[in-house]
């Protein structure tokens, strides 16, 4: 049923792209506009802030697939309201909400399950801009609070705060994109496993690098690479694990108020501290991951 | 607590209104015509905050939009709005019309 449903969304994409590149195809090259990079990179973020005025509403869903056995999905989906007050900062806010199905993973209940999963916000503040250096850098901080454990599904008291530099750089005018991310990401769960144990901290940091190609004057195709390492405690305390993934990118404009953005990455190396002989790490991070946005501006 | 409290608050209304700039705007004017631009090509100094003055001269709405100026602006049919720029870098900034992107045109910054 789920591969059904991927394999339909799948579908509405390509075919999505199909009438964008039919609807937009006459421009050449060196005609085409610049575009705003924050979302051209997949699960890496690009430096824009967005323009000045500028309001948008956008679905995002961060979906997580995949463990060491049985069956797992969990996502979450963002009611995302964004706004530019000015040429250099952004805010972002709005609720989620959690879905989970998970069927046969050792260590996780079975469920199946949609909920009101919490509230996000988040600033960004551009601090170099492209007409003052060949790399553009922004600033970012994402505090949240939820109540539906990413992981598990279970009902928490979790505060995360994901901080991240944002850098892009273009690298052929209006055609050939290069981004990186770097994130610090601690968090705090009130006794998740119903032991007592009070707050429970861990934390991550990561690091990215993206390419996106402009294949026509509103699509843009890539691959970007993340490397993330999982640690107890909020200050990178106790190293537990480490993943690799890989995957495709693409963004498509699909009308000049309306775009989606979508990737898919895959673990393709990873270690667990507490198995020696695990190629992938799947008690930190799902064997997949996936992300789909369609936003709106008015 | 409550001095950390406004200094917390002074620093988010400083990024809300932006860096301030006490230097004098050079301001630059363009109109729109049938969908054009005019002039299509307008200049202004480096360095210095830009007040780019726009009169619609259509009926219909447009929108004053760059991705490099980092602004976008509805201006009602036979209307007028100022847009106020951050100082700039030399270099040649586009803009367009998004209701209809066969408008356009660039500010050359020297």
């Amino acid at each position: 049923m789920r591969v059904i449903t991927f394999a339909g969304a799948g579908c509405a994409v390509i075919c999505l792209c199909l009438s964008s590149l039919a609807v937009h195809a006459q421009p050449t090259s060196q005609q085409w506009r610049e575009i705003e990079t924050k979302y051209i990179f997949g699960f890496t973020e690009g430096s824009g802030v967005g323009l000045e005025g500028e309001k948008e509403f956008s679905l995002d869903t961060e979906a997580r697939l995949g463990k060491s056995g049985g069956h797992y999905y969990a996502s979450e989906t963002k009611f995302e309201y964004e706004f530019t007050p000015n040429q250099y900062v952004q805010f972002e806010l709005g609720p989620f909400a959690s879905a989970h199905s998970i069927k046969g993973v050792d260590g996780l209940d079975d469920r199946s399950q949609l909920a009101f999963g919490g509230f996000f916000g988040e600033m960004r503040y551009l601090l170099l801009d492209r007409s003052t250096s060949p790399v553009a850098v922004t600033l970012s901080a994402e505090p949240e609070w939820r109540r539906i454990d990413e992981t598990s599904g279970e009902v928490v008291d979790n505060f995360e705060l994901e901080l991240k530099v944002n850098a892009d750089a273009e690298l052929i005018k209006n055609t050939l994109y290069l981004g990186s991310n770097l994130l610090y990401e601690p968090e705090i769960t009130h006794d998740p496993d119903h032991i007592g144990a009070g707050w429970e901290p861990e934390s991550k940091v990561g690091i990215s690098g993206a390419l996106s190609y402009r294949v026509a004057s509103s699509v843009l195709i890539g691959a970007e690479v993340w490397y993330l390492r999982h640690y107890d405690g909020a200050w990178l305390n106790n190293f537990t694990g480490d993943a690799v993934y890989v995957g495709p990118t693409l963004f498509v404009q699909l009308n000049p108020k309306m775009f989606i953005s979508a990737a898919w990455d895959v673990q393709v190396a990873g270690s667990d501290v507490e198995d020696a002989a695990a190629k992938l790490n799947l008690a930190e991070f799902s064997r997949q991951r996936a992300k789909f946005k369609v936003a709106v501006e008015f | 607590m409550r001095r950390r409290f406004l200094i917390l608050s002074a620093l988010f209304v400083g990024l809300i209104a932006g860096p301030a700039t006490a230097q004098k705007a050079a301001t630059v004017s363009v109109s729109v015509k049938n969908h054009r631009f005019q002039p299509k090509e307008l200049h202004a100094p480096a360095n210095v905050p830009i007040a780019i003055h726009v009169k619609n001269l259509d009926s219909s709405r447009m929108e004053f939009e760059s991705v490099t100026l980092r602004v976008e602006k509805v201006i009602g049919g036979n209307g007028e709005a100022v847009i106020n720029i951050r100082p700039l870098s030399p270099g040649r900034y586009e803009f367009y019309d998004d209701f209809n992107q066969e408008a356009d045109g660039v500010l050359v910054v020297r």
